[in-house]
């Protein structure tokens, strides 16, 4: 006997400029089975997802759901088809009560809603799951998780029986995640399918009873959750190392430079994402830090940054507390920050070259009188650094959006590199992610450049989403989990199968 | 004091009040959808003068008829515009407010007035192509309710666009509020992509309001010319497109309370023309006549208040273009 | 089938020619609503291209754009910063309160020295603009209250604290009873250089080149350029973004209140209720026609300037009403907003 899987993906392609974020993919669900969708972040699972929810359109490949070929142009097709997707970022509307939002654009809830009668098939259906929401609630006043089970609720109320879950528990506390876990088990019972997008491998073998794992667009793997071990599944995750040398001179480190204690801060979700993270940087030093995406690598830079606020604890630069004193206090204290999608985020692209050279050298004195900045300088500045640099840029005047994405990381990296105080070498370089998107002379490029600066002295804390990456660049690495440090080591002491273990568990292997 | 000078003040305050109430019916729709119309003003600026210009030639009913059809041309060109064409929805609506009033004064100029009168209407007599004044729309008192004291002279007393409206405003919250067509306009104006993607067509709605809001506007401008102030003047409306976009504010986009806002701010204009009668604060009306604008300015800003924002505030997508992700 | 698409960013030629072109269409669409309206077209637009080629209707052109242009040149600040300034008009009037308020100060209360009126009244006119300006940034700096709508809830303050002021407290004494202050004595009046419309271009070419200084090239320009752009990347290059909304929303706000210095000191010779007949709202017409160019801010201002002019012709010789100009400038407004979409699409022929 054989069933009809729920849904078919076969040989999926999708491209993006710059990236094949799925290359000739095939994955299926069956009913009543929790599929886990697992792999690094940029492996290409949520395009996938985004491909069968409908807000992306393959460029190549067929999607067959029950067994039919279909063609789903929108979230809205997908969701007549009985494909549902819980996004990480939720989509429920806050001020509305939670009934509204469940029932909203539902055909069967009629031109008259009654509310007490809609607020019971509401209450109803959480009952089946356990779940114990007050219907009437405004959106706004739900924890977390119950907002997750909101967003689940509009689902199941239109008898949606493939479920997509995206990374769902990463906003979750642990009963929480245990609460959702049991709930998913319900809906497999009733022969839903649902996929679990996640990189956390505890939860494969916790809800899954099947696993795919993607990495670098493409599927390396899938089989049934009990033929597999954790190792095995880091090892498919991570994958081998394709080593490329690079020349790293020995470099004598130096005082501490950066000392971070207890260091406590809040995500954008108003979830603790930092908690007591402790942290030295020394000069001459570049410290890696590693950790599967949304795990407090980002919100640390932030907070050593300034551009978020700490909570608790202290950051020491040179030995004074600068906890908390802005953004302009620590770029004058000589801390260089290249921000996660620094191309977005660090440049203002309809502006020209030479004014996003100027971001924050209009301040220094070089370049400026108490009142008014010298453009001349700054030009004759810009074009030394578009020659120093190799920019794709014939003049300084030319706008950023006309360059590409690497040639614009040039352009930070340029600028933030320059931007010190009377031509003195950074003091600490926060790079996140700087190499993420660049082709292989790019990343050569600015991995050569942190080195350059180690050998001249700058405590370096550098992220990257390729751990062989760190490990290859870094002088110590330390491990980040669910916002704390996981682990610290010697790129020597640990192979890359250790680190990933250490990533997808949170603890030390 | 006596009774009998309490009564008229409220008849007054019920019929300056329903301007305001009629003209924020439409808009409550569109910004509840995310359309704010600054056009408002312009708007209603043109119904009133098509009221005027069409009562002499065909009488009250087509005047209505008219001025609503002209203030739908109005929301489909905000439409067009701000959904569309994804424009900026300040400018165009500023664009709007500045043309109604323009056009408004151009056709009821003299000259311009009497073209267009006789093209409408060849057998008007000579002496009704100049005048400036226009009947006014009838009273239509309620036999028995209108003997209750205060509230029958307040509501029962007064002109069929009265009745119409004050019945209009609880039906109009009740569309808003306990169907799901009027969940869909909220929904859209608070986050159109989530609602795009259950299948809602966020741009019908969105040029459905609009068409509400001109139409609502233009019949409120209508009704201030006929039901209230049955003159011409260049101008007349004199901000009341922007008092009632403050009454919108005041009564956090809630049609039921922008019943009891509206009869506030008439109350104001009232108490205004009332104390200059009686001498008391002659010489300073206007700060009475700045407290609408005062409040919006105040109601705003404790909205923006945290504790208050999560409760109501603005629609969250109010005056933002929308663009379907791809 | 013709296609839009999108453009990345539009270069300053194509803005330029975007903008031209929808200008034309204004006259274009002007011209056919004017028609089915009964309107000898050709002669309208003769009788207002002849405001430009006879000196004595150019002068008076330029006079009356002074406050459009300054107001304007305001704007320009606000909106390279991100700041949607409405309330132009309400800066006008404000500034006319304090110029009043001066000469007021000075006649009844001997307070200030003859020969510091003129520069009293304009520092004082530039900071009442100015405060009435940053009611609204502070309110969006502290609370994030849109501006948009209470800068527009604060011009019909203004102009109702002026009707109080007029009709109130600072009624001339000596004028049977109409509603207007005491005229202003000759040196608290704008005329030097001959004619009041000299002593306004002076003025205004020298805002001008003080708002292409500041952005061109001084430490606080560049900071609200980004502002305007991008406030987080504001924040994440160090730059204190409060305190620029608060210094800019003044300087945009007080050359504003400079306009309506302008307007009691070089126009009428004193307050009186209405004074500005939406001089502020035109400036946004201006400032949107000029891209926000400051240098491209005074022709833009002299064509408006020049059509009010034209208004009066219109009345004498066609018999049209004042309106007209109203309509043509809303029409002129909805072509430049529907420029912008012009310049974000551009319009292919695809098979």
């Amino acid at each position: 006997m054989s069933v009809t899987p729920l849904v078919e993906l076969r040989g999926i392609v999708k491209k993006f400029p710059n990236v094949v974020a799925n290359d000739h993919v095939d994955f299926s669900l069956m009913p009543g089975e929790v599929h886990a969708l697992l792999g690094e972040n940029a492996a290409g699972k949520t395009t996938l997802m985004n491909i069968l929810y409908g807000l992306y359109h393959p460029d190549e490949g067929e999607i067959y759901v029950k067994g039919k070929k279909v063609k789903i142009r929108s979230p809205a097709d997908s969701i007549k088809l009985g494909i549902g997707m819980v996004h990480q970022s939720f989509r429920l509307i806050p001020v509305h009560t939670v009934w509204e939002n469940v029932v909203l654009g539902l055909k069967e809830a009629g031109f008259i809603l009654n509310k007490k009668k809609l607020a019971e098939t509401v209450k109803k259906v959480c009952e089946e799951y356990g779940w114990n929401i007050d219907p009437n609630a405004k959106v706004w006043q739900l924890s977390v998780g119950e907002k997750q089970q909101v967003e689940l609720l509009k689902l199941l109320i239109r008898n949606v029986d493939i479920l997509i879950l995206d990374e769902p528990t990463s906003v979750l506390t642990p009963q929480e995640t245990k609460n959702l876990f049991k709930a998913l088990r319900i809906m497999a019972e009733k022969g839903k399918g649902i996929i679990l997008i996640t990189h956390k491998l505890e939860e494969v073998f916790e809800v899954g009873d099947r696993v795919t794992v993607m990495r670098k667009g493409k599927v390396v793997a899938t089989k049934p959750t009990n033929e597999v071990t954790a190792e095995e599944l880091a090892n498919l995750m991570i994958g081998r190392p394709v080593l490329f040398k690079l020349e790293k001179p020995e470099v004598k480190k130096g005082n501490v430079v950066l000392e971070a204690i207890g260091l406590k801060a809040m995500g954008d979700r108003g979830v603790l994402a930092l908690d007591d993270v402790n942290l030295r940087v020394h000069s001459g030093e570049i410290l890696g830090i590693a950790g599967v995406a949304g795990n407090g690598q980002e919100e640390l830079v932030e907070v050593l940054a300034g551009m978020r606020k700490a909570h608790g604890g202290r950051v020491f630069i040179d030995g004074e507390d600068v906890t908390n004193k802005g953004v302009k206090y620590l770029i004058e204290k000589g801390v260089v920050y290249i921000p996660p999608e620094s191309t977005r985020w660090a440049l203002v692209r309809e502006m020209r070259l030479v004014e996003n050279v100027a971001l924050k050298l209009y301040r220094s004195k070089d370049f400026s009188s108490t009142f008014t900045i010298n453009w001349r300088k700054l030009f004759e500045f810009s074009k030394k650094l578009i020659e120093e640099y190799d920019i794709a840029a014939h003049s300084p005047s030319i706008l950023a959006s006309a360059l590409s994405g690497g040639n614009l990381q040039k352009v930070v990296l340029a600028r933030e590199l320059s931007t010190t105080r009377d031509g003195k070498v950074p003091k600490l370089i926060l790079a996140a992610y700087p190499t993420k998107g660049l082709d292989v002379a790019a990343t050569e490029f600015v991995q050569s450049l942190l080195l350059k600066y180690r050998s001249l002295g700058s405590a370096i804390i550098f992220l990257s989403e390729d751990l062989e990456e760190i490990m290859m660049l870094s002088d110590r690495v330390v491990v980040m989990s669910r916002g704390r440090i996981a682990g610290e080591f010697l790129p020597t002491e640990k192979t890359i199968e250790e680190v990933g273990m250490m990533m997808v568990k949170g603890s030390a292997a | 004091m006596s009774i009998e000078w309490i009564e008229p003040v409220l008849a007054s305050t019920t019929s300056i009040g329903v301007v305001y109430l009629l003209g924020s019916l439409g808009e409550i729709y569109a910004e509840r959808s995310g359309i704010l119309n600054l056009g408002l003003e312009g708007i209603m600026a043109i119904g009133a003068a098509i009221s005027f210009i069409i009562t002499i030639a065909w009488g009250h009913a087509l005047a209505f008829l008219v001025a609503g059809i002209f203030g739908i041309l109005m929301g489909l060109l905000l439409a067009f515009f701000a959904v569309s064409l994804r424009l900026n929805q300040i400018t165009v609506g500023l664009a709007i407010t500045m043309l109604g009033l323009g056009l408004s004064g151009f056709i009821t100029f003299p000259t311009t007035r009497k073209i267009i009168l006789q093209t409408l209407n060849p057998e008007l007599p000579g002496a009704v192509l100049e005048t400036q004044s226009v009947s006014m729309l009838p009273s239509v008192p309620i036999p028995l309710l209108k003997e209750i004291p205060i509230v029958g002279p307040m509501f029962f007393n007064h002109n069929v666009v009265v009745y119409i409206t004050l019945i209009l405003a609880p039906l109009m919250w009740f569309l808003l509020f306990r169907t799901s067509a009027g969940l869909k306009i909220r929904s859209v104006g608070e986050n159109p992509g989530m609602a795009d993607a259950l299948g809602i067509n966020v741009f019908r709605i969105r040029y459905l309001t609009c068409i509400l809001s001109g139409m609502f506007s233009a019949l409120a401008g209508a009704y201030f010319m006929l039901g209230f102030q049955p003159f011409w003047i260049e101008g007349m409306t004199g901000g009341r497109g922007f008092i009632t976009l403050s009454l919108i504010i005041l009564s956090t986009w809630s049609p039921l309370r922008a019943i009891f806002g509206s009869l506030l701010f008439g109350g104001i204009e009232v108490l205004q023309y009332r104390l200059q009668l009686f001498g008391l604060g002659a010489t300073s009306p206007q700060f009475v006549l700045m407290l609408p604008y005062a409040i919006a300015v105040i109601t705003l800003s404790l909205l923006s208040v945290e504790s208050f924002r999560k409760r109501i505030s603005a629609p969250a997508a109010l005056a933002k273009p929308y663009y379907r992700e791809e | 089938m013709f296609k839009l698409e999108r453009r990345v960013y539009p270069s300053r030629k194509t803005s330029g020619l975007v903008i031209f072109l929808s200008f034309l269409l204004a006259f274009f669409v002007t011209g056919l609503i004017f028609y089915f309206l009964g309107v000898n077209v050709v002669q309208f637009y003769l009788i207002i291209g002849n405001v430009f080629i006879t000196p004595v209707l150019f002068l008076q052109a330029v006079f009356r754009s002074i406050p459009i242009i300054l107001s304007s040149l305001g704007l320009v600040v606000a909106f390279r910063m991100g700041f949607w300034n409405i309330g132009a008009e309400g800066q006008i009037y404000l500034g006319m309160v304090a110029a009043t308020g001066i000469v007021i100060l000075h006649v009844f209360y001997d307070a200030i020295p003859i020969s510091l009126m003129l520069i009293a009244m304009g520092v004082a006119s530039f900071l009442a603009g100015g405060a009435w300006c940053l009611i609204a940034a502070s309110l969006k700096a502290k609370l994030g209250v849109n501006e948009v709508l209470t800068t527009l809830m604060l011009n019909y303050i203004a102009i109702l604290f002026v009707d109080y002021l007029v009709y109130g407290p600072w009624r001339d004494p000596e004028g049977w009873g109409f509603a207007l202050s005491i005229p202003f004595p000759d040196y608290a009046t704008l005329t030097f250089g001959g004619h009041p419309s000299v002593a306004g271009i002076t003025i205004s070419v020298a805002v001008a080149a003080l708002v292409y200084v500041l952005f061109k090239y001084t430490k606080l320009g560049f900071v609200l350029s980004v502002l305007g752009k991008s406030s987080e990347v504001a924040k994440y290059a160090g730059m204190s973004v409060g305190r620029a909304t608060l210094l800019g929303s003044l300087i945009s706000g007080g050359i504003a209140g400079l306009g309506g210095f302008y307007v009691v000191s070089g126009m009428i010779g004193r307050l009186r209720p209405r004074a500005s007949p939406g001089y502020g709202y035109t400036a946004i017409i201006v400032a949107m026609l000029a891209q926000l160019n400051p240098w491209l801010i005074l022709p833009a201002g002299i064509f408006f300037g020049g059509l009010l002019t034209a208004g009066d012709a219109l009345q004498s010789l066609l018999r049209l009403p004042a309106s007209t100009i109203t309509v043509f400038q809303s029409v002129i407004f909805l072509c430049i907003v529907l420029a912008e979409f012009f310049m974000r699409y551009k319009v292919v022929l695809k098979r």
